[in-house]
């Protein structure tokens, strides 16, 4: 059948087929609206139109618009229907949870441009390549969040990692930036090969590539099969396992973390802020989305899949803190000191995840129930509150590290000590996100990490394992203390050498004000818990 | 001739999964190892198209088919690109070459 065919088809097809079409099509306008603005930036420089109006505005327009339908469709949500929709004949689907996330992405991404104007990183001549790409990415994080079929997932993490491989390496004449982008790009590559041929093994085996029927395919398929003999279930843990080395590698896992501090160290500190926050967020949605679904009702042979699976994350989230934090405390750059706290972090979201699917594998049984129903949830709560505020934190402090990398040229810890005297502004904000990070209270990274942890007290009760992942979460966080403290030792009570370059910021002025707001909102997320955590619980529900 | 059997399409899409892991693990050239990667992506096609010709998947696997071609295409270019940017700043495509981010 060719394309005219099946447009013919289309037309004269049944009403109902051409109305799913689209109300799936009015569902997809945040991403229809933010590919539109690359386009719209692309042309606009082929006509030399940018000369005049700059491409940032471009971007911008694009990426307020989509946040501001992405709110439009929250608020309908809220009114109208509950019921989760799938558009596309159910490739992607569209609920709370995939609205939450397509809001938190498409916020970020605004911020994002913000910050890239103010520390003007790609020059005006670069410029629609880099708003293009940094758009791009965002579409295929939206996709993730959205996904519901195997499909999507892949090229979700496509889509969202090919733009962010030409990004590290934006900096095209520096050796550092070519060696960041080029080490990325192999391991990147490497990783999405093998997650492809898990999926590829495990929708052969399962017979389909749908969410929503793998847990009931899986039950099919093991109903009456035993253990690990059995061929069809070890090609199924190996499967598994593969697409686990794809999610490790965009969550910089251990042991798939190594591109991680080299890329962050080689790209622009403002690239380095995105790819920290944006997709992690975006790879826990999915990877959530996935083992929610994998898990399905936690009966039977789901059970145990959910439980070892949970575990086995555990496992993972121990060694993946233990190791960023310990390695974070050599660092004497700040970016590779970042990186290597991104890596700790992710190990804390991943403790939720873990949590998560423990709670799950005893859903139906009856010795839980009760007000344990609520338990996975709150789990989920934890995971999306800590998303938000980390989003803050990491963004103001990788914005101070590209504002003072401006003024100094200098990237190194040492070369920060006694900003305090010339700039207050920055090292104030720089100490907040740091004891954010940290999770001091009463800042939001206190909170994040106290639903977290309090969500896997909860799976204790299901598993001994927990009471290890929730002393390892706890020993890290005081680990962690030393080298985030350092920074802002170096910053405030050292006193600056005569010889260093001085930094000079204006209290009132732009960059400064931006500091100032992503670090308020880390402070405001720690006293007003309410309204975002009501938000998250409420997105948290739509997956169970 | 009789029919060739799921068993044996598996068997030559483990077997490229292999070669480009293998290539990918010990090329030090950086084409060498984006050569791996494409081994790696068609391995998995095959298992996709022989799987929907064999299985209940049906068409899904010959969509994702299409589209992992696609975005190998798309993955390549950019890969390429940056392996000539490593090149213009190292004078080099010897991934082992590429040491001065450690720390």
């Amino acid at each position: 059948m060719d394309f005219e065919a099946l447009f013919k088809q289309f037309l004269s097809g049944d009403v109902a087929q051409q109305a799913s079409i689209l109300r799936s099509l009015t569902i997809f306008l945040p991403e229809l609206v933010l590919s539109s603005s690359i386009v719209l930036m692309l042309v606009a420089r082929l006509v030399s139109l940018d000369r005049i109006i700059p491409t940032h505005w471009f971007a911008l327009l694009g990426g307020m618009t989509s946040f501001v339908i992405v709110l439009f469709q929250f608020w309908e949500f809220g009114n109208s229907q509950t019921v989760p929709v799938e558009v596309f004949t159910g490739l992607a689907i569209h609920d709370e949870f995939s609205i939450f996330f397509r809001g938190f992405l498409t916020f970020f991404l605004v911020f994002v441009i913000a910050l890239t104007v103010l520390t003007g990183i790609p020059d005006d001549e670069d410029a629609p390549d880099f708003y293009s790409l940094l758009c791009g990415a965002v579409v295929g994080m939206m996709l993730m969040s959205s996904a519901n079929h195997l499909l999507m997932l892949f090229i979700g993490i496509e889509m969202a990692s090919v733009p962010s491989y030409a990004m590290t390496g934006f900096l095209k004449g520096k050796r550092r930036s070519s060696e960041a982008a080029l080490k990325f790009v192999v391991y990147g590559a490497g990783a999405a090969g093998v997650m492809l041929f898990g999926i590829s093994l495990l929708t052969g085996i399962l017979g389909t590539a749908q969410f929503s029927e793998l847990a009931p395919r899986f039950q099919a398929v093991f109903a009456n099969h035993a253990g690990m003999q059995d061929p069809a279930t070890r090609c199924v843990a190996l499967a598994l396992l593969m697409i686990a080395v794809g999610f490790a590698f965009k969550l910089s896992l251990v042991p798939f973390h190594f591109w991680c501090p080299d890329a962050f160290h080689g790209a622009p500190a403002e690239v380095g802020g995105f790819l920290s926050v944006g997709s992690k967020a975006a790879a826990f949605a999915l990877l959530v989305r996935l083992t929610t679904s994998l898990a399905g009702d936690g009966s039977g042979a789901l059970s145990q899949l959910s439980l070892s699976s949970g575990l086995g994350l555990g496992l993972i989230a121990i060694i993946t803190t233990t190791f960023g934090n310990l390695a974070a405390y050599s660092q004497r750059n700040i970016k590779r000191m970042l990186a290597y706290s991104t890596i700790a972090h992710a190990g804390y979201m991943l403790m939720a995840v873990s949590a998560l699917l423990v709670l799950q594998s005893v859903q139906t049984d009856l010795v839980f129930q009760g007000n344990h129903q609520e338990n996975g949830p709150r789990a989920m709560e934890g995971l999306l509150y800590y998303l938000c505020v980390y989003l803050f934190m990491n963004l103001g402090a990788f914005a101070i590290v590209a504002l003072i990398r401006n003024q100094t040229y200098s990237e190194e810890i040492d070369d920060y000590k006694g900003l305090a005297q010339q700039v207050p502004v920055l090292a104030i904000c720089m100490a907040i996100c740091m004891f954010s990070l940290v999770g001091i209270p009463p800042l939001g990274g206190f909170y994040g990490k106290a639903f977290i942890f309090a969500s896997v007290y909860e799976a204790t009760n299901v598993h001994w394992f927990m009471w290890l992942v929730l002393a390892a979460g706890g020993l890290n966080t005081v680990i962690s203390l030393f080298y985030y403290l350092r920074v802002a030792k170096t910053m405030c009570m050292d006193s600056r050498p005569a010889d260093a370059v001085p930094v000079t910021l204006a209290a009132s002025s732009s960059p400064a004000m931006y500091v100032m707001l992503v670090s308020g909102m880390v402070v405001f997320l720690g006293i007003i818990i309410d309204p975002l955590s009501k938000v998250a619980l409420h997105a948290a529900h739509a997956l169970f | 001739m009789g029919e060739v059997g799921l068993n044996a399409y598996l068997m030559v899409g483990a077997v490229l999964f292999v070669c480009g892991v293998v290539c990918m693990a010990t090329k030090r050239n950086g084409i060498g190892v984006l050569m791996g990667v494409e081994l790696v992506l068609n391995g998995a096609n095959v298992n996709f198209v022989a799987f929907s010709r064999y299985t209940s998947l049906g068409l899904d696997g010959q969509t994702v088919a299409l589209f992992v071609i696609v975005l190998a295409a798309a993955e390549a270019a950019v890969a390429l690109a940056i392996a000539l940017n490593f090149y213009n700043n190292h004078l080099t495509i010897d991934v082992d070459r590429g040491n001065e981010l450690q720390g």
